[in-house]
């Protein structure tokens, strides 16, 4: 039977690492709520002016830039910020 | 005990694509400048103008029957019946029941064509001409009325439905009770209905029907009050379950100008104020009226944008511009002066 010893840098970064992922994953989630209306209204206005659709888009993009945030914050964490070294 | 009630999550997200929708209808209504240059026109100028509107359609195909003021009205109750069951067809859900139950007083103003037409003896083409199946009710079910010969199978036609009650008052001699009771059918319905639902949206839509209410009352107030009818005669025309209510009923009876002073400090003052005071026909306080009831829908709309109101503002500006439009076109074909059709006119 192997026994691994688990030193505290190692939980640490393991949770740096689920920090991460809710960063990414959480940004995500609100920005779909965003965008669950924003989506739905486009669509409808869309329906009566086409010519609404490029104006539309970019304001159904904007709930995206949330997961910027996320995935910049996450990235950091995985990679740029190296609190064991 | 209190109840926490907390909002159900995605809820206001029904209404988005409605609400999208309606705002980009509601670009496409004839501006209110235009109104002013349609006074100036003559009535194939203004069938002109429609032709390159949304009314388009119902014009061109009902050009080859008809002609003039007539095409006009017929086209624009076609377009209007169109719109609304368009409204009814792209919601879902909690709007989708909203809207039919706002949409009913359609199926209310389709029997009282009826009823009209048959107590006048006219004739089947005459009244379907005039109907307009926005509501629940639908053209096989109106046609087959049309056709019925006498007003008391009309009437049996709607045994066992909630209309039989109201219908049932028909004495043969007068209409007005049974209209009077068809309208408070309405307002009972959408009560019994709307308020069951203890929804946020079903909330909206009475406190802007409790508004309505009252804007009607205040106009038979203005109407039964400057002929100085009996306050008996007029609390019974009154119909329940406005806002005011007691305090317009109160008010049934007076004279003209001590009814008009009672009125200075209630919020639509201000929207009559200058016609009111000075004793200005009933008429133009009833269209400043409407335009106030059209500003209040889209007003609150503002503050619950994902909700009924801007799909009620929306059919109200709707029912207005169709309203202007054959005020318009009728006043002009009666040869009326154009500062007496402007009066008329909801801007």
């Amino acid at each position: 039977m192997v026994v691994e010893t688990i030193t505290d840098g190692g939980i640490l970064y393991g949770l740096l690492a689920v920090g991460a992922g809710l960063a990414t994953g959480l940004a995500g989630i609100g920005a779909g709520v965003g965008e669950q209306g924003i989506g739905a209204a486009v669509v409808g206005v869309v329906a009566e002016e086409p010519g609404f659709l490029g104006k539309g888009l970019f304001l159904m993009l904007l709930p995206e830039t949330l997961i910027i945030f996320g995935l910049a914050v996450s990235l950091i964490l995985m990679f740029a910020w190296t609190p064991f070294a | 005990m209190p109840v926490l009630r907390l909002p159900k999550f995605g809820k206001p997200v029904k209404y988005a694509y409605i609400t999208g929708r309606v705002r980009a209808m509601k670009t496409k209504l004839i501006p209110h400048e235009m109104y002013q240059r349609m006074l100036g026109m003559d009535i194939p100028e203004i069938t002109r103008y429609l032709e390159e509107t949304q009314y388009k359609e119902e014009i061109d195909s009902m050009a080859k029957d008809h002609s003039g003021a007539e095409l006009v009205e017929y086209a624009t109750f076609a377009n209007i019946a169109k719109t609304y069951r368009k409204l009814l067809e792209v919601s879902i859900d909690e709007p989708q029941f909203l809207i039919l139950e706002y949409l009913r007083r359609w199926d209310i103003w389709n029997i009282k064509t009826i009823l009209r037409g048959k107590f006048h003896g006219a004739s089947e083409e005459e009244i379907m001409k005039y109907l307009v199946p926005a509501g629940e009710l639908d053209m096989e079910f109106l046609e087959g009325l049309a056709k019925k010969e006498r007003i008391e199978e009309v009437i049996q036609a709607f045994d066992g439905t909630d209309y039989y009650e109201a219908l049932a008052q028909y004495d043969g001699k007068m209409l007005s009770s049974v209209e009077n009771a068809l309208d408070k059918l309405y307002y009972f319905r959408m009560e019994r209905a709307v308020g069951g639902t203890l929804s946020v949206g079903g909330g909206l839509l009475l406190k802007y029907v409790r508004k309505e209410i009252d804007v009607k009352n205040l106009v038979t107030l203005f109407r039964m009050n400057k002929a100085g009818i009996e306050a008996s005669v007029i609390q019974e025309n009154l119909i329940p379950g406005g806002k005011l209510h007691e305090e317009l009923s109160r008010m049934a009876g007076q004279s003209y100008n001590e009814f008009v002073r009672g009125l200075e400090g209630y919020p639509f003052w201000s929207a009559i104020s200058d016609v009111a005071a000075e004793g200005g026909s009933v008429s133009r306080i009833e269209a400043r009226l409407r335009a106030y009831l059209v500003r209040y829908a889209w007003a609150l709309s503002n503050y619950h944008p994902l909700s009924i109101l801007p799909v009620l503002g929306y059919i109200v500006s709707k029912d207005t511009e169709v309203s202007n439009i054959r005020k318009i076109v009728r006043g002009k074909e009666a040869g009326l002066s154009a500062e007496l059709i402007e009066e008329q006119v909801v801007a």
